[in-house]
């Protein structure tokens, strides 16, 4: 039955940006939570880490007791976060990059070689896999090399790209969900604190590298996940473009072009988020405690503060975005977020799932509405903004009222 | 029951949602935020009524009355959500349409009216399946069964699927009702209706 063919409205188009970040945090926090209800070991495993040398929680101590090692534990992390981060902006500084891609680089293949290796080892416990070291060894090292080409060196199918990247965020969340409770609770919202105040303080560490980034029109060497550009087409014109998932260009991170690819011709300017946003992730380092033996806590890049980086005269210029549109040339900027704040977000999720899956869908809603909030006030502000703390007020807000009251009540009524 | 029994009860009671999410809303990306944010909507609301009703808790359960007014007042309470949801809604449409004229784009249909309370209602019906009947499947997926106190041979999960089912259903559609209700504005309709809704519930 032919359809008459409408002109696409409003509604088709609004909000795209938003999901195609929506979709990947979603899928994290999804592959986390997978994760921490089937490999269900909570108390077996001990992590010896920088976030629990000031105590190590047992079961037994008092909550007082428990709340002041927490607070210990994740003051001595957030200082340790704040003085590499320094670093790298100092190597920023002084134009080590190349040292910088490599370092990262590095850090990625022990994320994906190591964690990535030690949780395949626990399903081969679990599951009972049969398979010999040597077949292990070869498909895990070939893994983690795609992963860094993947995310660093080449340019690939984004969506190899994009799948690495969310695997990096799983397998750090995971590990942090082995971290005892109430460190990890205190954790999160320490860096929730962290991250406002290094991204809005004039001297926090954040924003002097954001600030050089863009006083040098270069590019961050972080991990970022990028979203998929929005490109509007005209009905007329060619097939409309369907949401996720179709090739277009690839933006990796050290080419230049990065720039010049983002033209705000988006026609949804000032409403929502799909304003030209690029949203920076900085990585904090962690140093990784191989001497331990049993584990090293491997510290990936942490908190973005998101970026509105205004495009060269033709931001929210609608008629010139229009006529671009008539003509299909329509390339626009995209949202990244960083991959700290996927992680960030997972471990809550994955936190929560170590509870029971009420707090888990609240959580997600809670975070979800945390993260539609920040990109619209990033849509407001148009300056830096850090990711983390609304989400994870939100998060940690939803959590304890969940856990308390909406339980009670509701095995109540059932 | 099993891994199998556990994901078959999530879809009984998601399944219709599911069908209906698939080619209607993940088509159109500010449907999936309406979805969300009508879930969360309703979140916010049960988690203010279960600290309202913290006080009153635990229930003497062998007089009914008590669960009756638990759940009069709970619906009476999702009613007024809903009207609220009208009165956003209809902000909204006017900085939509407000917006259209802008990017000079056709306003909105009553298609896409109709779709956006669609995605609200799901949103609604979503949390309610959710809520009440994924957490506590957990068990579900276990090795055993439970089985009603009153009936013994019909399984709970399966009790508590179909009837996540009913108020997925009955969640979406009365907020597409509601909203074409309120649109043409008549007062006495719209009473009768919520009535209904109380009565169902």
């Amino acid at each position: 039955m032919a359809q008459t063919q409408r002109p696409k409205t409003l509604l088709d188009s609004l909000g795209e940006e938003i999901i195609r970040i929506l979709t990947p945090v979603s899928i994290c926090m999804f592959l986390v939570v997978l994760l921490v209800s089937i490999l269900n070991s909570s108390s077996s495993l001990s992590v010896t880490s920088i976030a629990t040398i000031a105590y190590s929680e047992t079961s037994s101590d008092s909550s007082w007791d428990k709340f002041l090692g927490a607070l210990l534990n994740s003051l001595a992390f957030v200082a340790v976060v704040t003085v590499a981060t320094f670093i790298l902006v100092l190597f920023f500084y002084l134009r080590c990059t190349k040292f910088l891609k490599i370092y990262m680089g590095f850090s990625s293949f022990v994320v994906l070689g190591f964690m990535g290796g030690e949780i395949a080892l626990f399903f081969i416990e679990k599951f009972s896999v049969p398979i010999d070291c040597i077949t292990f060894l070869v498909l895990l090292f070939n893994f983690a090399v795609v992963g860094v080409l993947a995310v660093f060196m080449s340019k690939m199918a984004i969506i190899v790209t994009q799948g690495y990247l969310v695997l990096i965020g799983m397998l750090v969340a995971y590990w942090f969900t082995l971290l005892p409770e109430w460190t990890t609770w205190v954790l999160l919202v320490a860096l929730a604190l962290y991250d406002l105040a290094a991204v809005l303080l004039p001297v926090g560490p954040l924003r002097l590298l954001v600030e050089l980034a863009m006083s040098r029109d270069e590019d961050i060497p972080a991990l970022v996940y990028e979203a998929r550009p929005v490109t509007h087409h005209d009905s007329a014109s060619g097939p409309v473009q369907r949401r996720i998932w179709r090739g277009r260009q690839n933006v990796t991170l050290d080419s230049e072009d990065n720039l010049s690819s983002n033209i705000n011709v988006n026609v949804v300017s000032d409403l929502s988020s799909t304003a030209n946003i690029v949203q920076a992730n900085h990585s904090g380092t962690r140093m990784a405690r191989v001497e331990e033996g049993q584990v090293s806590e491997r510290d990936a890049e942490l908190s973005a503060p998101l970026i509105d980086r205004r495009m060269d005269g033709q931001d929210g210029v609608l008629a010139e975005s229009l006529m671009l549109e008539g003509m299909g040339l329509g390339s626009s900027g995209a949202i990244k977020l960083g991959l700290g704040d996927f992680i960030f977000y997972s471990v809550l999720v994955g936190r929560a799932a170590m509870y029971d899956f009420m707090t888990v869908y609240a959580c997600y809603l809670a975070i979800v509405a945390g993260l539609g909030i920040t990109l619209m006030l990033l849509a407001l502000y148009q300056k830096a903004l850090p990711a983390l703390p609304v989400s994870i007020a939100l998060g940690v807000l939803f959590y304890f009222l969940t856990r308390f009251l909406l339980e009670v009540s509701l095995y109540n009524v059932l | 029951m099993t891994v199998a029994a556990g994901i078959g009860y999530a879809l009984v009671a998601l399944g219709p949602s599911l069908s209906l999410f698939i080619p209607v809303i993940s088509k159109k990306p500010f449907l999936i935020l309406t979805l969300l944010s009508s879930t969360l909507v309703w979140l916010i609301s049960l988690i203010i009524l279960s600290g309202i009703w913290r006080a009153f808790l635990p229930l003497n359960s062998t007089t009914w009355w008590p669960f009756a007014i638990l759940i009069f007042t709970s619906v009476a309470f999702q009613e007024g959500l809903l009207l609220l949801f009208w009165k956003a809604y209809k902000r909204l449409e006017d900085i939509l349409d407000a917006f259209a004229d802008r990017v000079s784009k056709p306003r909105l249909y009553l298609t896409d009216k109709m779709q956006i309370a669609l995605a609200g209602g799901l949103g609604h019906g979503v949390a309610h399946a959710v809520f009440f009947c994924l957490s506590i499947l957990t068990p579900a997926f276990g090795p055993a069964t439970y089985f009603v106190n009153r009936c013994s041979q019909i399984l709970f999960f399966l009790v508590s699927a179909i009837i996540a089912l009913a108020f997925v259903t009955v969640h979406t559609f009365s907020m597409v009702i509601g909203f074409n209700g309120y649109a043409e504005g008549i007062k006495w309709t719209n009473f009768l209706f919520h009535l209904f809704i109380l009565l169902l519930e």
